[in-house]
């Protein structure tokens, strides 16, 4: 099970409904995933600043663990805009030179503290139980950009806990984002090579094996096209992906259409979820939906 | 004719209501049916039922004998199961449309998604559209209509089941094979095309005559040692 949803606004003016999308088409997928909410968002570009959300761990001293991971950026470089919610930490800062090195500085603070996404654009924002609970947090409804994609779960293979919910940040490339619904069945095989090479696997979740792995490709391609061609030969099992960027939004279904995604097209936008339920309840009648075929990969951009 | 609104409605309610009036002899018609799951299932007397708008998964599935038409499109596992009736949808549908129908007759009057008619044991499903990957997936009997194109592995380990295509066929199934059709065969399309397809649609659709044939080429019925080749390749 599980639901994903996404939302492409094609004016580009970061300025549309998207939170409220995401949100409307996430409620009406709930019951296919009730364990965890997310979503992850691309809003207007702030200056030049990086825009970091931060997971602060589980040990109920947020407070201490927010001045302390700020207290850590502040080395780097100049820390703006700082706020926390629950136990997440919100920042910006001037991008420096080595991102990676960053992540580590700020993580090195806990090991149940975690950037849970860092873009120009980007904002993941996601916790254990209901959209509506993501709403009573967050308030995403009134968050408007240009794109996102959202994730409701129905855990069957590990934890349900923040770090194992979706969206997940493909960690190192900036404003490279995922929502997947199905399974990965060669996930330990992959990982094993991901962690021959270095990379950091923070969960056990084969989901995340997605976004390590597009992440690789676009560094490797710096296309998401070819990047989503290419999971369609080296992913295995059954998967319905949602796979954003600072200025698109892309779809891949597995070679057997084991899992559903429906998309939808007009003139000022792009649409894509689990479900017609989802598409019913955030849009008018108007909004023609298709299933996406066997194999099929699809990109929007602005 | 009786009209209900599904809006705020459990499903159950829905249907419990859609077949009270059934009972009375009043044809219904369902307004606002958001795309949920399970609308029409399990009818079992005849009747007619229209959704005026997107009906989810498993829609008209167990009927026997009714008439439900959906003014949308129809998730997965359209009238699965079905034993006997009519199922006209205007939009298109998801995978799955058709599976293991036992009679009756299925139309959508768009694209169909993968797996249409998967194990069909009779009846007919009639898309005017194209048809998703491995359509006519072990089908034991009935006709699958294709007016469009078929995705890769069409009429894949197929017994009796017989499709039609129009269009383009991206690649057969294991086992499947194209044969001449009949005249019968030729006679049956234009005349189910004729029933069921409004005529300002049939006239963008191919003729009986246009349709390619595809059948079980039967070399996987029976095991057979020396053909082991052909197992490997189908497993």
């Amino acid at each position: 099970m599980c639901g994903i949803a996404g939302y492409f606004d094609k004016s580009g003016d970061a300025e549309a409904p998207v939170g409220a999308a995401v949100l409307n088409m996430l409620r009406a997928l709930g019951c296919r995933g009730p364990d965890s909410a997310g979503v992850a968002l691309y809003r207007k570009q702030q200056g030049g600043d990086l825009v970091l959300r931060v997971k602060l761990g589980e040990n109920g001293r947020s407070k201490e663990r927010a001045e302390e991971v700020v207290g850590k950026v502040s080395v780097l470089s100049q820390a703006r805009n700082v706020s926390t919610t629950g136990s997440y930490l919100r920042l910006t800062l001037e991008e420096p030179a080595d991102p990676d090195a960053l992540g580590a500085t700020i993580e090195s603070v806990g090991p149940d503290v975690e950037v849970v996404s860092m873009g120009r654009r980007l904002e993941i924002v996601k916790q254990v139980g209901s959209p509506d609970r993501l709403e009573e947090t967050f308030r995403i409804s009134a968050m408007r950009g240009s794109h996102g994609i959202g994730h409701t779960r129905m855990s069957t293979e590990s934890k349900v806990d923040l770090s194992h919910s979706q969206p997940f940040w493909a960690h190192g490339y900036p404003d490279l984002a995922i929502v997947h619904n199905g399974h990965i069945t060669n996930y330990h095989k992959l990982r094993r090579r991901y962690e021959q090479k270095g990379t950091r696997f923070y969960t056990e979740n084969d989901s995340e094996i997605i976004g390590v792995y597009v992440a690789d490709e676009m560094r490797r391609r710096n296309s998401l096209e070819e990047a989503l061609a290419a999971a369609l030969v080296d992913l295995d099992g059954s998967f319905s992906c949602l796979v954003s960027t600072k200025d698109a939004m892309g779809y891949v279904k597995d070679p057997f259409a084991h899992k559903p995604l429906l998309f939808a097209e007009t003139e000022q936008c792009a649409v894509a979820g689990t479900e017609e339920v989802a598409f019913r309840a955030a849009f008018d009648d108007s909004l023609e939906v298709r299933e996406a075929g066997a194999r099929e990969f699809r990109v929007w951009r602005n | 004719m009786a009209e209900l609104s599904c809006e705020g409605r459990t499903t159950r309610d829905i249907n419990a209501e859609i077949r009270r009036l059934m009972a009375v002899g009043e044809a219904v018609t369902a307004r606002s049916p958001g795309a949920r799951h399970n609308l029409a299932v399990a009818l079992l007397e005849r009747g007619e039922v229209v959704f005026d708008g997107s009906v989810g998964y498993y829609c008209a599935g167990l009927m026997d004998g009714a008439t439900v038409r959906v003014r949308g499109s129809a998730g997965w596992g359209l009238a699965e199961s079905m034993l006997s009736g009519e199922v006209v949808v205007e939009g298109s549908a998801g995978n799955s449309a058709g599976a293991a129908i036992r009679g009756g007759t299925v139309v959508v009057l768009g694209d169909s998604g993968a797996r249409t008619g998967v194990s069909m044991k009779a009846g007919v499903i009639l898309v005017t559209g194209s048809c998703g990957y491995m359509s006519g997936f072990m089908g034991q009997g009935g006709k699958l209509i294709i007016c469009g194109d078929a995705a890769e592995a069409l009429g894949d380990s197929m017994y009796e089941t017989v499709c039609f295509v129009g269009g383009k066929i991206a690649d057969l199934g294991n086992d499947a094979v194209v044969v001449e059709s009949t005249d019968e065969d030729k006679e049956f399309l234009d005349t189910t095309l004729s029933r069921y397809v409004p005529p300002s649609l049939r006239a963008n659709l191919p003729d009986g005559g246009d349709f390619r044939k595809v059948v079980a080429g039967r070399k996987l019925w029976n095991f057979d040692k020396a053909e082991w080749r052909t197992w490997e390749e189908a497993l």
